[in-house]
């Protein structure tokens, strides 16, 4: 059905719907000569959380907020704990930081075979690749339901979790992070099983289908030459899920495209416990095991949240001009009469103050946390990881870097979980009870599986006065800014080829390498005279 | 074989995450084993484009037989009853809900949003959400208190936040099996064979409930005790399988020291989480529980309590769940 207007090659593609944080996304794209030249994301559902949030007792948040998103509640969680914690200047046990550390950890264990099979690979054996020799493979590994790596990848991607529901009872939607600790007490049992678990997934996915080799020898992997021995090294690596898939992104072109702002965001995650056993605002970046940075015109920034803003220029929300989340606000629009002023999204534009460049987009992700690994002077207790400062060196940003980015957590989160298990001292203390302060402000972050999420709490005599949730989808899909700036996935969109205007998976993988919570219908536009073409659903939702 | 569209409207996709969680039959089996014939869903339908669009335009004719439509999240009214505060496809998704609803066999209602509302329908409600076929207690919900779907049945609730994944499975396989007859619902639409027992039912801690020893702390002082008289746990109060199938196979949210929130109960989250409620057993004169078991009056559940203490032997005041 899709057809390009007569004597022109211009033709608009409306993507919609994108986004679950914040409701479904619509992207529309301009494409010319078959490359997309420009794009516009658009998230299409509202339900009012921070609304919600006002007025409700300080800890309504550990409640609330897990449930704006299903798919990363664990991370929710963490961070609305740790914004209380700061607000209410809590202690923090040692033990407790080790579990929050375990169950988000797991978390993202969890995610990341789950959205790699379930969510991306699917379109690896789109018929638009029928003509690659390795199309029968893929087809044979990935395909829906049947593929042999499909099944036990999704199946095996509720292991970690399980482990998250012996420390907090259920996974999704567990409250079990309070301020000062955590609700649970672990006894042995709990943790042999844990520590059973991951090593059942580590054996029967991560090394036996993913890596084809152990978890130490893929960490051995510092570059992309590294990489590209490590593939031929033996037929076991050459022939695993991530050996098949480094050698089939590049033969299909993941490489190529995709590649975005080229600035990132990490707040970071996961805390030395010894470090931050008083949680402050100012004190977090040190005590980061998973380094936050920002990364902005090819330097270096430590991560600061007084820099963060939000701008509704776009939004279907009130506002003049970009607040800080602290002084943020929510008040909702009609969207059908304010599309008339330009506003096309019920995402908010997070932008970031960087010295000298002015409030810019930024993606957030497990590329900008490798990013932020790779930044000079880690301290002894951080990670620091070279391999994607080389791989964006060597190849920029693009699909097939991202991906990379996310699957190779998956080991690193694998040794840090089990060694943060065998750190837990069972006899000790889980908890601090807190002094309930009627007035505080908080942050706290974390790094969901796919990127920075925070939470800014004001409290007021003992309820919540303001309340901002900035989720990485919000950095990712928000839409342009006052200087029309693009947002994240926005720009990466731009330049993207696309083969064929019946189904172009090229957009799909561009969408779903930031994992966002999307489940997004392309709309293909007659780009002369905006007349819809085409429609498409690129589903999606991690 | 039987059909079914799981769409999300005004949904977190904690549901969708929970059933994926599923093991005997996991979601795989479920298609593969039970020819479940998966027509499309937001995170695993394969279909693109025009093939999708003309999926939910020909199950909303009733040019393709529909025989279960299952809806995840509230149904978005905002703003002014226009639906556009949630667009799907173009289209306010009230639309698609009402269009698909009324072409399906059976409506299932997985989770408390797409049962009640939910979190997003508590108060402000800015949305304006509601529930397929409740808006919390009260009966009408999106659909009106009279609907029926095609097979003369109401919507099947399957509440919770999330739903368990065994409780959608079990009632998809028994609906796909010819066993939608042997689904007893209660008066809020549950399917009572999970509903009818409470939390509480299994709970580790039904001892320390029974001897009216109190949990007094979180953390460690959780390996001892109840949390019903602090801790704001209404295990007694609601009806759900949580102790009876374990969550990811392992645990409750009770059993790992985390008072129930009564989250397959429609008033959940209870007081609008109001100042003071959060994780805190509300109490007249500053010690006796508002709220008491099921079927139980103050003046029964205080004599009980104190002939209860009176009899508490040494170990129902020591740790259980220990090392």
């Amino acid at each position: 059905m899709t057809t390009t207007a007569p004597g022109s090659d211009a033709v608009d593609l409306f993507v919609s719907p994108l986004g679950r944080v914040e409701g479904d996304l619509d992207v529309r794209v301009t494409i010319e000569d078959g490359i997309v030249t420009s794009a516009w994301t658009e998230a299409a559902m509202f339900r009012g959380f921070e609304i919600i949030l006002r007025g409700k007792d300080p800890q309504a948040g550990l409640i609330v907020t897990p449930r704006i998103c299903g798919i990363c509640g664990g991370s929710h969680l963490y961070k609305a704990c740790y914004a209380l914690d700061t607000a209410w200047q809590t202690h923090v046990p040692a033990n407790a930081t080790l579990i929050r550390n375990i169950a988000q950890a797991c978390e993202t264990l969890q995610s990341i075979p789950r959205y790699f099979y379930a969510l991306f690979a699917i379109d690896l054996v789109n018929k638009n690749y029928a003509g690659n020799p390795m199309y029968d493979e893929a087809v044979r590994r990935f395909a829906p339901y049947v593929g042999t790596s499909y099944q036990k990848g999704v199946v095996l991607s509720g292991k970690p979790v399980e482990v998250y529901a012996i420390f907090g009872g259920q996974w999704p939607h567990s409250s079990f992070m309070v301020p000062g600790g955590v609700m649970s007490a672990p006894s042995l049992a709990d943790v042999t099983r844990a520590t059973a678990i991951l090593n059942h997934w580590k054996d029967n996915w991560l090394e036996k289908e993913w890596l084809g080799c152990s978890v130490d020898r893929w960490l051995e992997v510092k570059s992309w030459e590294d990489m590209l021995a490590w593939v031929d090294e033996n037929e076991s690596q050459h022939d695993s899920d991530c050996g098949f898939f480094i050698r089939y992104a590049q033969s299909i072109g993941l490489d190529k495209y995709g590649g975005g702002v080229g600035a990132y965001v990490a707040p970071g995650t996961y805390f030395e416990p010894s470090l931050y056993e008083n949680p402050t605002v100012e004190g977090r970046q040190a005590a980061l095991q998973g380094r936050g940075a920002v990364y902005a015109g090819g330097q270096y920034f430590e991560y600061d949240q007084a820099a963060v803003t939000e701008d509704v220029t776009h939004s279907f929300y009130k506002g003049e001009r970009p607040l800080h989340p602290w002084d943020g606000e929510t008040v909702p629009l009609d969207p059908v009469a304010s599309r008339t002023e330009g506003k096309y999204s019920w995402a908010k534009s997070p932008r970031y103050d960087v010295p000298g460049l002015g409030r810019v987009p930024l993606e957030a992700g497990p590329l900008a946390r490798r990013v932020a690994a790779s930044a000079p002077d880690p301290a002894a207790h951080q990670d620091s990881d070279p391999l994607f400062a080389d791989l964006l060196d060597r190849l920029g940003p693009s699909v097939f870097v991202r991906q990379m980015a996310r699957m190779h957590e998956g080991p690193k989160y694998f040794k840090w979980a089990m060694e943060w298990l065998s750190q837990l001292d069972l006899t000790g203390s889980f908890h601090t009870k807190p002094a309930e302060l009627e007035d505080g402000k908080g942050w706290g972050a974390t790094e969901a599986a796919r990127g920075a999420l925070q939470d800014w709490i004001v409290i007021e005599k003992g309820k919540i006065a303001n309340y901002q949730v900035v989720t990485p989808t919000a950095w990712n899909i928000g839409p342009r800014d006052s200087n029309e700036a693009l947002g994240p996935i926005e720009a990466a969109l731009v330049g993207t080829p696309v083969a064929d205007m019946e189904d172009p998976v090229e957009l799909g993988h561009v969408a779903r390498s930031f994992d966002s919570c999307l489940v997004c219908t392309v709309h293909a536009y007659d780009g002369k005279s905006g007349k819809e073409m085409n429609q498409f659903v690129i589903n999606g939702m991690v | 074989m039987s059909s079914v569209l799981w769409f999300q409207a005004g949904a977190c996709s904690g549901n969708t995450m929970s059933f994926l969680n599923a093991e005997e039959p996991n979601v795989v089996d479920l298609i593969v084993d039970f020819g479940l014939e998966l027509l499309w869903h937001p995170s695993l339908g394969m279909e693109l484009g025009d093939q999708a669009k003309k999926i939910f335009t020909d199950c909303a004719s009733g040019a393709r037989p529909l025989d279960i439509f299952v809806l995840e999240g509230t149904v978005i009214r905002g703003p002014d009853g226009s639906g556009s505060m949630d667009m799907f496809a173009e289209r306010p998704m009230l639309e698609w809900v009402t269009e698909l609803a009324n072409a399906a066999s059976i409506v299932v209602a997985i989770g408390d949003c797409a049962c009640w509302g939910g979190i997003p329908a508590m108060e402000p409600n800015p949305s304006d959400s509601t529930g397929l076929q409740f808006h919390k207690r009260d009966k009408g919900g999106f659909l009106g208190p009279d609907w029926r779907s095609k097979s003369g049945l109401p919507v099947i609730n399957i509440p919770g936040c999330p739903a368990h994944p065994d409780w959608i499975t079990q009632v998809l396989v028994a609906l796909a099996t010819g066993r939608a007859g042997d689904i007893a619902l209660d008066d809020l639409h549950r399917p009572q064979t999970f509903f009818k027992t409470f939390t509480q039912t299994g709970c580790t801690r039904v001892q320390f409930f029974e001897y009216k020893q109190s949990t007094t702390s979180f953390g460690e002082g959780t390996r001892t005790g109840c949390l019903f008289y602090e801790f704001g746990c209404r295990g007694p109060m609601t009806h759900s399988p949580c102790n009876r199938i374990l969550w990811n196979r392992q645990s409750s949210k009770t059993r790992a020291g985390m008072p129930c929130l009564g989250c397959t109960e429609p008033e959940f989250p209870f007081f609008d989480l109001a100042k003071d409620t959060v994780f805190k057993t509300q109490k007249v004169s500053g010690t006796i529980p508002k709220e008491v078991p099921e079927g139980v009056d103050h003046i029964t559940y205080m004599a009980h309590a104190a002939a209860a203490r009176i009899a508490a032997p040494q170990w129902s005041k020591e740790d259980m769940f220990v090392v």
